[in-house]
């Protein structure tokens, strides 16, 4: 265990009280919009992970993750589901946008490394993969898909802001 | 046998990706709806403990709100005590009643929400109070306001309950004017209302009529306030309305709550 590694865990371990302790409860407010609506900010602890880390372990952190996530909203396997997906689907759009030459050994996919426009896309095209999947298992129908797509949507921006927040304010270098 | 072994290496990652999934799903499947036994972990002690402390750091900003409410509780409790001295003042000292439980039928125990849902389809809370506490499966559980929900899992220190906003909620209901009774569940969205079925199409309804809860089970009381007639309305050529009763309590502000222990219930049952 390096020092790298440490932070990572540290890192995630805070995202993760952070989004069950503060997201959690803002989000099962009694307003319109969050009948509609979640903030999922843990999804970034996937995202920031290493670029070059193997595939299997990425996944496999994502199932775990998921699993931990349904522990605190009372549910099974709805978050894990979702996670996975997206933790293979990041592995299938980061070959995507690799950029001319490979990815570096300092790369890592933050702002500060790959620019806010690789940032931006390699973000969203996974948070809504994992945002559709989510509302997808839970309603676990096709029948109400203008609900899915209506939950899918708000939670989407909700998140995005979320997570690029983060981005903005504490520019990681990792 | 060497092509296989290849083929397997070569998408290991896919693989284990659909292995997950279909690990995903079962659990999905099997544990969401009903039987959410073991991985329904808000009663289970890590978590729950954790709900605690981070519950008594957002208690502090509320406790204004906890206070006013509880001393219009204590207002209420008040009235009702008077009214009941002025009932039982015609009883003379030694007109002792046969028996405790005639005049006790219930035991209430107090107890705080920890953690609570209302925006998903079936909603569920979790009470600081459980097994040792003398909490039970099939409890019910009111509010200061109205009713809460029904006991369903009981752990040692915590217990979880179904919430009255969950599609197996069914709690017979009645309206306080002319005793016509159905079953209050729970449809939308909206956590604020909930539809009272099957009342006779010769029942006289009017906007804002009281319904409260009927008796007719081992789970509430009889007349606890539930809320109010916000419109009815009958489908085409049934012979029963459809009531939206308008919930007094705000089911996403429970704080604290209290479980009816219906001491009577006990020796039918079995």
């Amino acid at each position: 265990m390096n020092r790298e590694t440490i932070k990572h865990i540290i890192r995630g371990f805070l995202f993760l009280i952070f989004q069950v302790l503060i997201l959690k409860r803002v989000s099962s407010g009694n307003q319109w919009l969050w009948h509609y609506a979640d903030i999922f900010a843990y999804p970034i602890i996937i995202l920031l992970l290493p670029i070059r880390m193997t595939r299997h372990y990425v996944i496999i952190i994502g199932f775990g993750l998921g699993l931990m996530i349904d522990m605190f909203y009372d549910m099974a396997g709805i978050h894990a589901f979702a996670l996975t997906a997206m933790a293979y689907a990041r592995g299938i759009i980061l070959s995507y946008m690799e950029p001319r030459g490979g990815y570096q050994l300092t790369m890592s996919p933050t702002r500060h490394s790959m620019g806010i426009n690789w940032l931006l896309v390699y973000t969203s095209i996974c948070l809504i993969v994992h945002v559709f999947l989510y509302f997808t298992a839970e309603i676990f129908t096709f029948v109400y898909v203008g609900k899915i797509l209506l939950k899918t949507l708000l939670t989407f921006v909700l998140s995005m802001m979320a997570i690029l927040g983060y981005h903005l304010l504490f520019n990681p270098r990792k | 046998m060497n092509n296989l072994l290849l083929f397997i290496f070569r998408y290991s990652a896919f693989l284990l990706f659909v292995l997950l999934e279909i690990v995903a799903l079962v659990l999905i499947v099997r544990y969401n709806e009903d039987q959410r036994v073991i991985f329904l972990n808000s009663s289970s002690v890590f978590s729950g403990k954790l709900y605690k402390m981070a519950d008594k750091a957002y208690k502090y900003g509320h406790l204004q709100i906890i206070a006013d409410s509880l001393a219009d509780e204590n207002a209420e409790l008040k009235a009702r005590l008077f009214n009941m001295e002025r009932t039982f003042q015609h009883f003379s000292g030694t007109e002792k009643p046969l028996d405790s439980c005639i005049l006790e039928p219930f035991r209430i125990i107090s107890a705080s929400v920890i953690n609570n849902s209302i925006n998903e389809r079936n909603n569920h809370f979790t009470i600081d109070r459980g097994s040792r506490d003398g909490i039970e499966n099939g409890m019910g559980v009111i509010s200061p306001h109205g009713i809460a929900g029904i006991v369903e899992k009981t752990g040692e220190q915590y217990a979880s309950a179904i919430s009255v906003l969950h599609s197996a909620a069914r709690i017979s209901a009645s309206i306080k004017r002319n005793n016509f009774f159905g079953p209050l569940i729970w449809k939308e969205a909206n956590p604020e209302f909930m539809i009272l079925e099957a009342i006779p199409r010769q029942a006289d309804i009017r906007i804002d009529d009281t319904i409260i809860t009927s008796g007719y089970s081992f789970i509430f009381p009889r007349g606890i306030f539930i809320g109010t007639v916000h419109r009815f309305w009958s489908e085409g050529g049934s012979n029963y309305y459809t009531i939206e009763v308008k919930l007094q309590e705000d089911i996403s502000r429970l704080e604290r709550v209290y479980v009816v222990d219906y001491k009577e219930a006990d020796p039918l049952v079995k």
